[in-house]
């Protein structure tokens, strides 16, 4: 009894840990490729959640930019309603790597001649 | 899905989750894992109890201390489990790990209600438990595991998705 349901249990840890891994808690699921992309603020910084997020919106596409950790986002200044719904930012980071999902994750959000550089440590 | 998931984001917990600082999200997250962690480590050794591990020390010395242990810690998980949820529900609609979260946990908490309404179970704090009601007790003790632990597996997959 113990071994089957433990050979069950493996089999199922297996699975599910060879499911694809994206959104926030790691790199994976994003392009290793630089990525850049210039648009207006759709909604502005959040700071709630496991990341900061916004939304942009370029060529009548909207984006969801994931930023670092809130207490991470407010170090790099990059707090909320400081970037107005409506400015043009220009942001880098790494898109999702499923083509149909517009996710970045994003390191760096320049406005206003500012840069918020959300990730220090990542290039 | 999404109604439920809109409502709860909107409600007064999803508020208070977003809008009480940067370190909210986090600590309430910190409580889960204790939550978590107390549930698994009881369950984890009453199971291998009921599946016939340790049999020298004594079923109901063994539940004595895990019952209350695992009791407290799904209810410390449920609670932060909730704000969690609640910060912002609607991102989770579509998430596939939460389809296979939270019916785990709820054939888990099934499986906990046939373990004490079984005469194997209500008997085990006066007496040892027969042949018959050592298998089904162990049968019992198998589900759980595998319950709880595809509950963690798929809860801990969600922020990958």
């Amino acid at each position: 009894m113990f071994s089957f349901s433990s050979g069950i249990c493996s089999v199922i840890l297996a699975v599910l840990l060879s499911a694809p891994a994206a959104a926030y808690h790691g790199w994976a699921g994003n392009s290793d490729e630089e990525f850049e992309l210039t648009g207006v603020v759709e909604t502005g910084v959040s700071l709630a959640g496991p990341h900061a997020t916004m939304k942009i919106r370029a060529d009548g596409q909207v984006w969801d930019l994931t930023l670092a950790p809130p207490a991470a986002a407010t170090r790099a200044g990059l707090k909320e309603g400081i970037i107005p719904v409506g400015a043009t930012v220009t942001i880098h980071g790494h898109r999702n790597r499923d083509p149909k999902r517009f996710e970045v994750k994003t390191e760096r959000v320049l406005w206003n001649g500012r840069t918020f550089n959300v990730y220090p440590d990542r290039k | 899905m999404y109604e439920l998931m809109a409502w709860l984001q909107g409600s007064a917990l999803g508020h208070a989750m977003r809008e009480n600082g940067v370190w909210t999200y986090g600590i309430v997250n910190l409580v889960h894992i204790l939550g978590v962690a107390s549930l698994f480590g009881a369950v984890l050794v009453l199971d291998l109890r009921l599946l016939g591990v340790w049999r020298r020390i004594s079923l109901s010395a063994i539940s004595e201390a895990t019952v209350p242990v695992a009791a407290i810690g799904f209810a410390v998980a449920a609670t932060s489990g909730l704000g969690l949820l609640a910060t912002k529900g609607t991102e989770y609609v579509g998430n596939p790990f939460i389809y296979i979260k939270f019916p785990a946990i709820g054939l888990g908490l099934l499986n906990v209600i046939a373990l004490n309404v079984s005469s194997a179970w209500r008997q085990h704090k006066t007496r040892e438990p027969t042949p018959c009601e050592q298998s089904t007790l162990a049968v019992m003790g198998g589900i759980s595991l595998l319950c709880w632990l595809t509950a963690i597996t798929a809860g801990r997959m969600i922020g990958y998705w």
